[in-house]
């Protein structure tokens, strides 16, 4: 196997991985409250195509390192596979449909809790953030939030809707 | 080492399992609700179990070097299919959000607020160059790459980034599902705070949507769709914004409040 390829398959393979921890939590999920999302053939399907999107994503996102405009270049991944999901939907309701069949919460607590192992080594990292930085950090993730909300608060008011 | 990774395999399991069995809580004080989600406990349990000093017997192995880094390295890809959740949540509602598409537009210039408020309060308590670090925006990548490029990240300035990267990346989710809500709260139209979700962070923009969703679950469409829409556009346009509106607007008022500083 070429590299390239190689590291493909291993992309893939994470892919899985992670799809197949949204398939856990969802079941989870159902037994701390059977009213959520049920897991049906369709969550399966759905499952698949989330996986299809997010993998021709990375494709596009590699061959966009081609492009000789720095913006596309940097484009995100994550981008991309909105960008993909997003045309594809529009293409078809199915995808819709089916992608609907995956809960949403159950979707965001794999992801959590890879990103708090992924984090393990930079606590030591915070004795040397100094306190200060910690209070600003406060207003600063406060100010764009309340910021936008105004702005589209009011846009939305003069939107009359 | 195989057996390593298995170890970190079943840990994940066991939190997801433990955080989706505590399920959304909901705390209130006074006459506000703090939901707390599946995937607030999810990090939270992770973190916590890491600390240096509990990690010992198999903690030590499943918080292994090997296993942290393949934890940060495929992260992104973890997060993948939630990308591609969102492209069909956004969908069905395309023609209402491009009805609506200048207010998108609008409230990205909201994403100045980190200078507005966050550089007076940091100037206020003692900090000077690592204020222009700190602030410029959210503290991710794309202000991380600026700062470094301008500035190098061994000054002042590239400290008050790298502080607020940390920062961001330990409590930034956790801060999103908590303070989204509140605003809720305070009268915000959910609408709006599903736009204003699109922080130019994917995981606290899934935060705080994911709040919202949780308290006001009739609107899901509409919150998943104008917040991931509101992200997809903060990429496309926020290294501009930053550019060409954060930076200098942080510097001019950077020098009018330390104008008084002078010897």
């Amino acid at each position: 196997m070429s590299p390239t390829m190689r590291r493909y398959v291993r992309y893939a393979l994470v892919l899985l991985l992670s799809v197949a921890l949204i398939l856990f939590a969802q079941e989870i999920k159902l037994i701390k409250n059977p009213d959520s999302t049920p897991i049906t053939s369709m969550t399966f399907v759905g499952l698949g195509i989330l996986w299809l999107f997010s993998f021709i994503g990375v494709i596009i996102a590699d061959l966009m390192k081609l492009v000789p405009i720095k913006v596309i270049r940097d484009f995100p991944i994550l981008g991309w596979v909105s960008i993909t999901s997003l045309t594809m939907c529009l293409v078809s309701d199915f995808f819709v449909e089916a992608i609907q069949a995956v809960d949403f919460l159950a979707i965001t607590t794999p992801i959590l809790t890879v990103a708090g192992i992924s984090v393990a080594n930079r606590l030591v990292d915070l004795r040397k953030t100094s306190w200060k930085v910690a209070i600003v950090a406060v207003f600063v993730f406060a100010g764009t939030y309340v910021c936008s909300a105004l702005l589209a608060q009011l846009g939305l008011f003069l939107a009359g809707n | 080492m195989v057996k390593n990774f298995i170890y970190f395999l079943v840990f994940v399991l066991a939190i997801i399992a433990a955080a989706e069995l505590i399920g959304i809580q909901a705390i209130s004080i006074g006459s506000m609700t703090i939901s707390m989600l599946p995937l607030v406990f999810a990090i939270a349990i992770a973190m916590i179990l890491a600390l240096p000093f509990l990690r010992k017997g198999i903690l030590k192995k499943i918080y292994s070097k090997k296993n942290v880094d393949f934890a940060s390295k495929y992260l992104i890809f973890i997060m993948l299919p939630l990308m591609a959740r969102y492209g069909s949540d956004v969908a069905p509602q395309i023609r209402e959000i491009l009805q609506v598409g200048w207010v998108f537009i609008i409230q990205e210039i909201g994403n100045l607020g980190t200078v507005l408020i966050g550089l007076p309060i940091a100037i206020l308590i003692g900090l000077r160059r690592e204020a222009i670090g700190a602030t410029l925006g959210i503290g991710r990548e794309g202000e991380l790459a600026y700062i470094s490029e301008k500035y190098t990240l061994e000054s002042p300035e590239g400290r008050g980034v790298i502080s607020l990267y940390v920062i961001g990346t330990l409590f930034g989710t956790i801060f999103f599902s908590i303070f989204a809500p509140i605003l809720l709260d305070f009268g915000f139209r959910v609408e709006a705070l599903a736009m204003a979700s699109g922080v130019g962070s994917g995981s606290m923009m899934s935060a705080a949507s994911a709040t919202l969703v949780a308290r006001v679950p009739e609107m899901e469409s509409t919150i998943l769709a104008y917040a991931s829409a509101s992200q997809l556009l903060t990429s496309f346009i926020g290294t501009f914004t930053m550019v060409f509106l954060a930076a200098p607007l942080q510097q001019f008022m950077y020098k009018y409040l330390v104008r008084g500083d002078k010897k």
